[in-house]
């Protein structure tokens, strides 16, 4: 039995030995995983410690990558919004395409059809090259013709005699004649292309220069109706600015409804105005020489009816009476017969103002005051109220009004009405003097505004008149732009019409602007 | 001359300057039956040399149309003038002229009055010549 403890110790001993070195082994193997495992650790530990720098780095990259995200997200919406204008500039692009599409088709039918046509046109070509040649013989034909024509229009322009412009409608000279060059002082090549006011100074009697704005040039390429004041004269100024005076006549030049420039005639008027000085001198002179022997007859008689020269007889005195009443005639005459003439002549000085026809009117009742009470005539009148003043000559307007008051005075019987009335209607002021007078016979209405016409009734009645007292007065009121006209029997409000004294109504109109 | 001189103190002197000859006579015997004293000159020459001569001329009766050279727009001009010693003397122009032109002349030059010949009494004149030298201020 020792023999089996001492192998089971031995056994035992073995076993544990190596065990031991088994342990052992153990052991180093756990040393070695032990220092393996500390130098794990510490590679753990570099390892947290770089964990945790990517992690940090990580959290900063998460905010750059949430900020991205963010712009990402505006960029995806403005993506989204190009891709919806892409959409719709792709739908546009469909519809341009489908009608390109269209074009195309129509393109291509018209192609066939100028097919079709270049070859009909092939063929008249060939006929034309035919025809050509015989045209070209007659256009050359023509040409000469026209451009004989032409030399002819133009020598004929040229040799107008007033001066001739022709501007664009800015005024440009497109054309000047020969007078204009003779006139002005200018040659053609000086004026061609530049403004017509400038090149040609427009100045009144004055020597105050005409702006442009009130050239006629320019208000009739405005389209303005311009109507040429004749009282107030022009002068155009010559190249070495010596000026004379100027009639000048500017129409527009229309064409298709359009105004495209202008046409301006003018002519040099010095003699015209010589001749109407003269005319005007003429007209002084000769009433100077026809009142002078009637003043002097005027007042011889004066003074002798006065006793200025020994007593007169009573007898004496009713002769030298008539030889006064007479000249005083012929004094009237005489200055009738000078308006008239001046009328004609067109040197009457008129010298519109704004004149109270109201006033004016009541004047010359006052002046008639002794004849309406010589005669007993009952005499009325009535002016409506606010009757505003009238652009007229104030000594013209008196003459007439004076006149048809004296006529309607003179021409009634005694104890007969007279009246007078102003009156105003829309732009008009209306003057009416009627009366219950002789009346104007109607075979006679047409001549009673002609000169030295007096009618039979009047001057079977013995009175006085010059027969041009009407004609002067139609005159005064028509050159004040004004109408008169009358009606006998007058019908009038006076009553008291009798077949012998039906009455004359006259009725004057005149504008107030 | 010297008469007239003295007759100057008491009586007003009227200077005529009219060519009629007519004319000139009544005028002057109703401007003497007015108590006026009568000076007449034909041009206006003669006109100046009275004028030059006489130095109490109190009125000019005047006529535009004149014997001479110069009418009687020319005589209102040389009177009026800047230098002139008689631009006081009120001149009164008894013409027959019908031009409008002459007659503003006249007023502008500054004539007392204008009366057209054959259109007044010669009475009617000449007493306002009168009452006009005998209150000159109104």
């Amino acid at each position: 039995m020792r023999k089996k403890i001492i192998s089971l110790a031995d056994d035992i001993a073995r076993k544990l030995k190596i065990l031991a070195e088994e342990k052992e082994d153990v052991r180093q193997k756990l040393a070695v995983t032990a220092e393996a495992l500390r130098l794990k650790a510490k590679q753990l530990v570099v390892t947290a410690k770089e964990k945790e720098d990517v992690r940090q780095k990580l959290a900063v990259t998460a905010e750059a990558l949430r900020l991205k995200a963010k712009q990402l997200a505006v960029t995806a919406k403005e993506k989204e919004d190009v891709r919806q204008k892409l959409e719709v500039t792709a739908k546009e692009k469909e519809d341009v395409r489908q009608k390109l599409e269209v074009t195309a088709k129509e393109k291509e039918d018209v192609r066939r059809k100028l097919a079709v046509t270049a070859e009909a046109l092939r063929l008249k070509a060939k006929q034309l090259a035919v025809s050509r040649e015989t045209l070209e013989e007659k256009v050359l034909e023509r040409t000469k013709d026209i451009a004989e024509a032409r030399a002819k229009e133009e020598a004929i322009l040229a040799s107008i005699g007033d001066g001739l412009a022709v501007v664009d409608k800015e005024g440009k000279i497109m054309y000047v004649n020969q007078s204009f060059e003779q006139m002005l002082g200018l040659k053609v090549k000086e004026v061609i292309g530049r403004s017509m006011v400038e090149v040609v100074p427009r100045e009144d009697q004055n020597g105050a220069e005409v702006q442009f704005e009130e050239r006629i040039l320019t208000q009739v390429l405005s389209g303005k109706k311009f109507v040429a004041d004749l009282t107030n004269p022009f002068y155009y100024i010559r190249k070495d600015k010596s000026r004379f005076p100027v009639s000048s006549i500017v129409t527009p030049v229309v064409l298709g409804g359009k105004i495209v420039g202008a046409v301006e005639t003018f002519r040099d008027i010095t003699k015209e105005k010589d001749i109407d000085k003269a005319k005007s001198e003429f007209v002084s002179l000769a009433s100077h020489q026809l009142r002078t022997p009637l003043s002097s007859v005027n007042w011889y008689a004066e003074m002798l009816l006065a006793g200025d020269v020994g007593k007169v007889t009573p007898e004496q005195k009713k002769y030298l009476e008539e030889v006064y009443r007479g000249n005083q005639r012929m004094v009237g005459l005489v200055n009738a017969l000078l308006d008239v003439s001046r009328i004609e002549l067109g040197t009457f000085l008129v010298e519109p103002e704004p004149t109270d026809i109201v006033k004016l009117a009541q004047v010359e009742i006052g002046e008639q005051k002794l004849q309406i009470g010589a005669k007993q005539i009952q005499f009325s009148s009535s002016f409506e109220k606010n009757i505003p003043l009238i652009l007229a000559d104030p000594k013209l307007l008196h003459m007439a009004v004076q006149n048809l008051l004296t006529n309607a005075v003179k021409y009634t019987p005694e104890g007969g009405k007279v009246r007078l009335t102003i009156a105003l209607s829309d732009v008009h002021v209306l003057i009416k003097v009627s009366d219950t007078g002789y009346g104007i016979p109607k075979n006679q209405h047409d001549k009673i505004f002609t000169k030295l016409f007096r009618a039979d009734n009047v001057r079977e009645k013995d009175t006085e008149g010059t027969g041009l007292g009407l004609y002067i007065v139609k005159s005064i009121i028509e050159h004040s732009g004004g109408k008169i006209w009358f009606s006998s029997p007058g019908k009038t409000p006076l009553g008291g019409e009798s077949q012998e004294n039906p009455g004359t109504a006259f009725h004057v109109t005149l504008p107030i602007n | 001359m010297k008469e007239i001189k003295n007759k100057a103190k008491k009586e007003k002197v009227v200077l005529v300057i009219e060519d009629e000859r007519p004319l000139v006579e009544a005028i002057n015997t109703k401007l003497e039956q007015n108590g006026l004293v009568v000076i007449t000159a034909r041009t206006v020459e003669q006109a100046l040399h009275y004028l030059e001569d006489i130095a109490a001329i109190d009125a000019v009766w005047l006529d535009h149309y004149l014997l001479g050279s110069d009418n009687g727009l020319d005589f209102v001009a040389k009177i009026k003038s800047a230098s002139s010693k008689w631009k006081k003397i009120p001149i009164f122009v008894v013409s027959n002229t019908a031009s409008s032109t002459n007659v503003q002349s006249y007023i502008r030059l500054g004539v007392k009055k204008y009366y057209v010949k054959a259109g007044h009494r010669l009475e009617g004149i000449i007493k306002e010549i009168k009452s006009f030298l005998d209150h000159p201020d109104e």
